[in-house]
């Protein structure tokens, strides 16, 4: 059977020229994120403990704990919000269709029985508030023109809200039933973010014109605004009171964070102290999101790293979380000690973990599209979109400076021979294969049919090359950087995708489109497992145990399947629903332990029993 | 050729079989193949009470129709021992063309030959009849 061993997760999805909201439970001290289709709940005291809800058919927006901590309101950009419970397997309470468009900003009432959802109607109302069990609307919400971003209920009696949006308007409304009561125009820029204060009685508008402003929490007049010297100097994205209401936490795209301290009768707000984040020194810094909690400040750049300050003493340096924000493609486990995994994503992403630990470090590739990633433990190669195949020497911790050949046709495959003196490693492309010997040329072979997957056995000596017609075709390498073609193999009904050598090298596995695996016996070139079609999609991906005697395979149908070579395939052990929306790299940690990572952007550690 | 639907004859030997398996429990599977020449279906194997699944997934061919009948023993979730009878269409996904065609069209006639069938289940290749889907039919 199959047990999930640890979780490193991605990051929350982030978007140039606009904030993100991320929410928080105190009394758990959790937060809430969301990254595609699937809303992520963290512990902040354990990073490695991470829950994922996956329900929703459109990506997710925002998420929010309710006041009692039990449920959970998550909405997305179809415009619906789903109610579920915290405990209990994420039990679905209701579904609600509550705006035409995109949902920006969600907020519960302090008793937990109303809900305010704002966004973009297209044209028709883009602000509704509703009961929280029946989804009945309270009131109307007139008075914005154009999308509105944020929007937040006071928390103490008498009731009231307070939007703002792209029409550089910030309205107030009171109720219940809710109607307009006045609006104000203080701002000349996107207002971005908007918070009442937890003891009710002010809240803070930030602005992409870099000003925050302070009014009255029931008059909704302004009172004050914060200072604008020692201010941001760029668009603020964000701001989140500290749980005393005595301190605001804002961030901008000057990529700093700044705590202010707020006086008594708000009218005026002065900077306690600065926060900058620097990372790789370019637009990924900018900082886009933030969240006090507790004794936590939290900050989200749009690198998607998560930097976690101490409240009391802010000077001591973060920790510093960081992961996937688009899907991983490739994944590589190293290491023979302490396992690192080096997982890539197209975005040009490269990010170390270590088992049991979690991040380790990360990097990002600028201009580049990975789409494969081969390792040794001295170096890592890359191939990508644009011709090119990149080498970065790895050392203990860091990551060295990339160099790169360009080979002329687009690679589809990269295979490392780990064994051979040099280090040489084959491309495929669409037509034929390509020699390398660490980044130089060897020799282009155009091989006359069309390629789709290729490897190269440890020593150097035998490469086998999948085509899109299903034969595998067996070459031995010799001393001039020539491939002599030894057999043919047919049994395949679909394009290879995978093809893999067993550690011992007496076997070596194949997997194609039309989700069938076959392992084969080298010497003899005869099946050995077959009927290994248990998969219902295309299969991705495939690896084997070190011991020689299971392969896991990886599909587009979201499961990871383990097969032992000695047994009929059909007493497999399957995990179902590994990543949503398709596992594409898997790779064994040790006998027992597989990792996978998939569409989901994050990589996953299970732990296999064999029966 | 003529209308394989109306044309292919019944061999007496199949039905006898079957009812032996489900009076006397004296088989645990038969296997029936369609002969063309003859234009019949014959009893190709039949499985002793003491083989196994495997056993009898191992007797039907790789890359040919066949038909057959399964007593599937198994355990309700009330604890009690319970058994059903399975007729099973093996038409692999590599087969001849032709012979899919004869298999399926001669299918319902076949079996209505047969009383007693519980479960009818279509296989194109093994995982179509693995265990865990016998399992999951029964209820």
């Amino acid at each position: 059977m199959a047990k999930l061993l640890e979780t490193f997760p991605c990051v929350p999805s982030t978007e140039r020229g606009r904030g993100i909201l991320i929410a928080g439970d105190p009394k758990s001290d959790t937060i809430l994120y969301c990254n595609g289709r699937s809303v992520f709940i963290r512990s902040l005291r354990q990073p490695q403990d991470v829950q994922v809800y996956g329900e929703h058919g459109y990506a997710v927006t925002v998420a929010r704990y309710s006041p009692n901590g039990e449920w959970i309101a998550s909405a997305d950009v179809s415009g619906t919000v789903r109610v579920w419970g915290t405990h209990n397997g994420f039990v679905l309470k209701n579904e609600f269709r509550v705006l035409a468009g995109r949902i920006d900003d969600l907020q519960w009432s302090f008793d937990g029985l109303r809900i305010v959802a704002s966004g973009d109607g297209k044209g028709k109302s883009l602000v509704r508030s509703f009961a929280w069990d029946s989804g009945n609307t309270m009131g109307d919400f007139d008075g914005h023109s154009r999308r509105v971003l944020s929007c937040a209920f006071k928390p103490t009696r008498p009731f009231r809200i307070a939007t703002c949006g792209e029409d550089f308007l910030v309205n107030f409304y009171d109720g219940p039933p809710f109607k307009f009561h006045s609006s104000h125009r203080e701002h000349s820029n996107f207002v971005n973010c908007i918070r009442y204060s937890p003891d009710g009685t002010k809240f803070i508008t930030v602005s992409s014109d870099k000003k925050g402003m302070i009014y009255d929490g029931k008059t909704g007049d302004k009172i004050g605004e914060l200072a604008s010297e020692d201010g941001h100097k760029g668009s603020i994205y964000a701001v989140s009171w500290s749980p005393d209401s005595k301190r605001v936490l804002t961030v901008s795209a000057d990529k700093s964070a700044k705590v202010w301290e707020v006086a008594e009768d708000g009218t005026v707000g002065s900077v306690i102290k600065t926060l900058t984040f620097m990372e790789s020194g370019g637009a990924e810094d900018m900082l886009v999101g933030c969240l006090w909690q507790n004794d936590h400040l939290i900050t989200v750049s749009l690198g998607g790293t998560m930097s976690l300050f101490s409240a009391d003493d802010m000077d001591k340096p973060p920790l510093l979380l960081s992961g996937h924000i688009k899907n991983v493609t490739s994944l590589a486990v190293l290491g023979a000690n302490q396992k690192t995994i080096l997982s890539c994503s197209y975005d040009g992403l490269i990010v170390k973990w270590l088992q049991g630990v979690g991040y380790s470090c990360k990097l990002q590739m600028k201009d580049t599209k990975i789409k494969r990633l081969a390792a040794t433990e001295s170096s890592i190669f890359l191939s990508g979109f644009d011709n090119k195949v990149l080498r970065i020497p790895l050392t203990d911790n860091e990551f060295g400076a990339a160099e790169h050949v360009d080979i002329g046709h687009q690679p589809l495959d990269i295979s490392i021979a780990v064994d051979s003196p040099e280090s040489t490693s084959l491309v495929s492309f669409d037509s034929g294969v390509v020699l390398l010997n660490g980044l130089n040329i060897l020799s282009k072979i155009d091989l006359g049919f069309a390629v789709a997957a290729s490897v190269i056995s440890p020593d150097g000596k035998e490469a086998i090359v999948g085509g899109q017609d299903g034969k595998l075709h067996i070459y031995s390498v010799s001393g001039d950087n020539s491939l002599k073609e030894e057999a043919v193999l047919e049994k395949h009904r679909g394009a290879l995708t995978v093809i893999r050598y067993s550690p011992d090298l007496t076997m070596f596995a194949s997997g194609d489109a039309n989700r069938e695996a076959v392992v084969w016996d080298r010497e003899t070139k005869q099946v050995k497992l077959n009927n290994m079609l248990f998969h219902t999609a295309r299969i991705n991906c495939l690896a084997w145990s070190p011991n020689n005697r299971m392969v896991a395979t990886g599909s587009i149908d979201t499961c990871v399947i383990v097969y032992e070579v000695d047994k009929p395939a059909s007493s497999r052990i399957t995990v179902r629903n590994a990543h949503l929306g398709g596992v594409n790299a898997v790779g064994f940690i040790d006998d027992c332990t597989v990792a996978s990572s998939g569409e989901d952007a994050s990589v996953r550690l299970w732990h296999i029993e064999p029966q | 050729m003529a209308n394989a639907a109306s044309g292919m004859a019944v061999h007496d030997d199949c039905k006898l079989r079957f009812l032996e398996l489900k009076a006397k429990r004296t088989h645990r599977f038969i296997v029936y193949k369609i002969e063309e020449k003859q234009k019949q279906v014959i009893v190709e194997k039949v499985g002793e009470p003491i083989l196994t699944f495997e056993d009898f997934a191992a007797s039907l061919p790789a890359d040919e129709c066949r038909y057959a009948i399964y007593d599937f023993d198994f355990v309700t979730a009330e604890n009690c021992q319970k058994s059903k009878i399975f007729f099973i269409a093996w038409c692999p996904d590599v087969a001849k063309v032709r012979s899919k065609m004869i298999y399926a069209s001669s299918k319902d006639r076949f079996k209505r030959e047969l009383d007693g069938i519980q479960v009818e289940l279509q296989a194109t290749d093994p995982t179509e009849m693995d265990l865990d889907v016998l399992k999951s039919r029964v209820n």
